[in-house]
């Protein structure tokens, strides 16, 4: 199994030391740095498999270091964020980070999050990407066909739950905010889009979540956007 | 406390009278009142002396005197009337005004003084060099035109009066009605005409008249009748005594109409003023009531902390700008230096405005502009204007005063709460903290000595302790956004039920069930995500704490009319019926602390923060009690309607 290696931004000594800690015992390499400037320095000398990023640093805004690297690197960056940062953590996923974390958090988590953003590296790497048939689970879609199943069910949907639902599927893992979704689906972002947004992703959700055992293939992430996870089975 | 009183008047000396007065208000730190006692002479008294009179009303208002004007007659009777009503200490007098005797003996200005007001103090100034004898001299230089008026009109009475009298005379009628007709004649004149030398004149001619024309022999001065000298007397005296009263009371009916316009407006004004809520409307009506008295354009610039703040200006009559710099800088300087400046002034003639300043004494509240670029105001004008800039200045420090004793209250309370709030919490922190450092020194120390089990409970402790403070500093900081009534909601609009199970995730229910049914519609809401979480956050907590295990909450959403609602209902012990409104109080944590599931005290934080939240959004919030047993807690925001391009139901893909 490959050995990951991750860049820990963390300005914070204890929780730095939290993090790698928990990397340690996780057999995961890192490096850890506590400036914007480093993080952007070690990110092209040692181009890391993930980045963890904390959004307050003190010498660089955080959403500024996602700019920098995005302009040469796709390495995932998950970002971590005090809770009431949220329109912070909205402006780093519209810049590019992958996904984020909010202070406080439980080491399962941050463990959890690390292993949906290696799944994505491995699809990634397959070049999967140009696959014209997706699979999550009981969810498939077929992309020529321009249809849907959950099982051998076809999934009823309309036009835009279908376009929302192949957005999604592309980015499996990844939050996506609302501003992007509105983006991608309607072209604009008005706020009518966004409320629109809202019903067809509870109608979606519902659609998809045939039975109440059934795992829930999209998360909502109140205030930032939505995810598809990836559902063994 | 006392109170200085200042005669006014156009004296030359009473200058030194009113240095002297305000030496001595200052001294005693004392109040201090110019009075103006405004008598019938004034309307016919010379230019020089008016001039004098500003000047020395300029004077008393810059050091530091509330000006007042009484209209009235007897001067020693008003002042002891005002001293009596304002609660006058001090009354200080020139030597001139103190020992004025009139050509009758009657008793000098301050036996009267004495007389009528006997507990209060008199001063008298001596006049120095001015101990001449002044007297106001009438104006002279009426204007010619006037007088012309005057003397066509006289004549023309008195032709009136003879044409009537030959008339008389021919019916054969007696001499009495002729002489009537030319008393009749003087008393028109003495009406018609702005002095009493035309009466007076009248009264002459109108007698040589009737001698020249009406007696035997008739067209000489001569008269046979041995009577006719007592009636030629009487006649005189008749015409000119009936002249001289209507004359006077011409005057005195003018001044007392101008005293009724006065009272008037003050009366007016003072009512408006009590009306009138917070500084804007004050000035408002301040404004409004100069324009009305003076017909002119009023600006005010109020003044905020120390610095003169944007002018508000209220039209009446001609519209003259008054922005620019110096307009501005005339009114900093009646503002900084409590004069007056602009128009009319010797400090920057050149504005267009004339400024006063707004005050009570030595607190200035603003300046006052008054456009008088071409036509200065006039004695009985400036007179009212300075009680209604008096009275609107005193009205502005009431406010302030009204305004400061309430934030001082508000301030009061804040500490008050801010106290209670540090006491709570540092007492509320100490027990988790007690818990977190024993757990992890004995883990640390001794960490391997632990069975497995061991170690599991302490690190679950300290996780469980640690999210506790983690949610208690979550409550006091969304508190911090509701300080002092702003609120700062980050509204966006929600699926209620992806907040209800957002916050649901955050629940660590224990031994507990929680039965979610999030209802088949799909509620949508203009709220700020993160703090409605917190509202159920908060309320399921609760339920949780308060709830002994095995218990089941259920969280039900409804829409009910045009609110979306959420009913949080637990099997728990319930709340006591008189604590259904007080648990929303801030710092409120129960009467009865037992019946806590955990040892620990609630800060009384989270349900106060609720009910701020939801009010905030426009909704409500209420607690009741479940039969058998058990607590309710509904809210309810109102919905958001929207329409959809989309029908939701369609099909295919």
């Amino acid at each position: 199994m490959k050995t990951y290696r991750v860049l820990v931004v963390e300005d914070d000594a204890p929780v730095r030391n939290l993090i790698t800690t928990t990397l340690r015992a996780n057999d995961y390499r890192y490096i850890a740095v506590s400036g914007g400037e480093e993080a952007v320095m070690e990110t092209a000398s040692h181009n890391p498999d993930i980045v963890l990023l904390d959004l307050g640093l003190p010498d660089m805004d955080g959403v500024e270091v996602i700019r920098r690297v995005r302009s040469w690197s796709n390495v995932p960056i998950i970002v971590i964020s005090a809770r009431n940062e949220d329109e912070d953590k909205i402006d780093a996923l519209d810049a590019g980070a992958d996904d984020y974390l909010t202070k406080p958090f439980s080491v399962n988590e941050l463990l959890a999050r690390l292993r949906v953003t290696q799944r994505r590296l491995m699809i990634m790497n397959a070049g999967g990407a140009s696959d014209s048939v997706f699979v999550n689970g009981q969810l498939r879609i077929d992309y020529a066909a321009g249809c849907a199943y959950l099982g051998e069910e076809e999934l009823r949907l309309t036009p835009i739950e279908y376009k929302i639902l192949c957005l999604m599927a592309q980015n499996v893992g990844k939050v996506l905010t609302h501003k992007y979704i509105t983006q991608q689906v309607w072209g604009s972002s008005w706020e009518n889009d966004v409320v629109s947004l809202r019903v067809f992703m509870a109608t979606l959700r519902k659609k998809l979540h045939a039975a109440p055992d059934m795992p829930q293939y999209i998360q909502t992430h109140v205030g930032v956007g939505y995810r598809m996870q990836r559902v063994d089975g | 406390m006392q109170h200085v009183l200042a005669c006014l008047s156009s004296a030359p000396s009473n200058a030194r009278i009113i240095a002297a007065a305000a030496r001595m208000a200052q001294g005693f730190g004392a109040r201090f009142t110019a009075l103006y006692i405004e008598t019938p002479d004034f309307a016919v008294a010379s230019a020089a002396d008016k001039q004098r009179l500003n000047e020395n009303t300029r004077l008393a208002e810059q050091l530091g005197a509330q000006v007042e004007t009484i209209a009235g007659e007897d001067i020693p009777f008003q002042i002891a009337e005002y001293a009596r009503l304002s609660g006058v200490t001090t009354i200080v007098l020139g030597q001139s005004a103190a020992s004025r005797r009139r050509i009758l003996p009657r008793p000098s200005l301050t036996d009267q003084l004495i007389a009528y007001a006997p507990s209060v103090d008199i001063h008298i100034i001596p006049d120095g060099q001015f101990s001449a004898r002044y007297r106001p001299k009438r104006a002279e230089d009426r204007d010619a035109a006037g007088i012309v008026t005057d003397v066509l009109r006289s004549i023309g009475s008195l032709l009136a009066a003879t044409v009537l009298g030959v008339l008389f005379d021919n019916m054969g009628f007696t001499d009495t009605n002729i002489i009537m007709v030319y008393i009749l004649a003087v008393m028109l004149i003495s009406v018609i005409t702005s002095r009493l030398v035309f009466s007076l004149i009248a009264s002459v001619v109108s007698v040589f008249a009737f001698n020249y024309l009406f007696t035997e022999p008739r067209f000489s001065f001569a008269a046979y009748g041995t009577g006719y000298p007592v009636t030629f007397i009487t006649m005189f005296l008749t015409a000119m005594i009936t002249g001289t009263f209507a004359g006077r009371y011409k005057q005195q009916a003018g001044q007392a109409a101008r005293n009724a316009h006065r009272t008037r407006i003050l009366f007016d004004t003072d009512k408006l003023l009590s009306v009138a809520q917070g500084r804007e409307e004050i000035l408002r009506a301040l404004a409004g009531q100069i324009g009305k008295l003076l017909n002119r354009t009023i600006v005010i610039y109020p003044a905020e902390n120390g610095v003169l703040a944007e002018p508000l200006t209220y039209g009446h009559g001609a519209q003259i700008p008054c922005d620019g710099q110096m307009e501005r800088e005339a009114a900093q300087w009646a503002y900084t230096h409590n004069h007056r400046a602009g128009a009319t002034t010797e400090i920057m003639p050149e504005a267009a405005y004339m400024y006063l300043a707004l005050r009570v004494g030595e607190r200035v509240y603003g300046a006052v502009g008054i456009e008088a670029k071409d036509s200065p105001l006039d004695a009985s004008e400036n007179g009212i204007l300075l009680s209604i800039l008096g009275e609107g200045a005193l009205a502005l420090e009431n406010e302030k005063n009204a305004r400061e004793k309430e934030m001082a209250a508000v301030l009061a309370k804040n500490e008050q709460l801010r106290a209670n709030l540090l006491r709570t919490i540092s007492h509320d922190l100490r027990t988790p903290l007690t818990t977190i450092a024993g757990n992890a020194s004995s883990l640390m120390s001794s960490g391997e000595s632990f069975d497995q089990e061991t170690r599991r409970r302490l690190s679950e402790d300290i996780y469980n302790d640690a999210m506790w403070l983690y949610n208690l500093v979550e409550n006091l900081l969304y508190s911090t956004r509701f300080e002092n009534g702003q609120i700062d909601l980050r509204q966006s609009t929600e699926l209620l039920s992806d907040i209800v199970e957002e916050a649901l995730r955050h629940i660590r229910p224990g031994a507990r069930t929680i039965a979610y049914s999030a209802g088949d519609e799909y509620l949508l809401v203009h709220a700020d995500a993160r703090l409605l979480t917190q509202v159920v956050v908060n309320i399921v907590d609760n339920a949780v704490k308060y709830t002994p295990e095995g218990a089941v909450i259920e969280v039900v959403m409804r829409r009910e009319d045009a609110m979306a609602v959420v009913e949080i209902a637990d099997d728990g012990p319930g709340i006591a019926p008189e604590e259904t409104e007080r648990i929303f109080d801030k710092f409120y944590s129960g009467a009865n602390k037992s019946r806590i599931a955990d040892n620990r005290r609630s800060l009384g934080l989270g349900l106060y923060l609720c009910r701020a939240i939801v009010q905030a959004h426009g909704g409500w919030i209420r607690a009741g009690r479940r039969k058998p047993h058990g607590a309710v807690f509904t809210f309810a925001i109102p919905l958001k309607e929207v329409t959809f391009d989309e029908d939701l139901s369609g099909s295919g893909g």
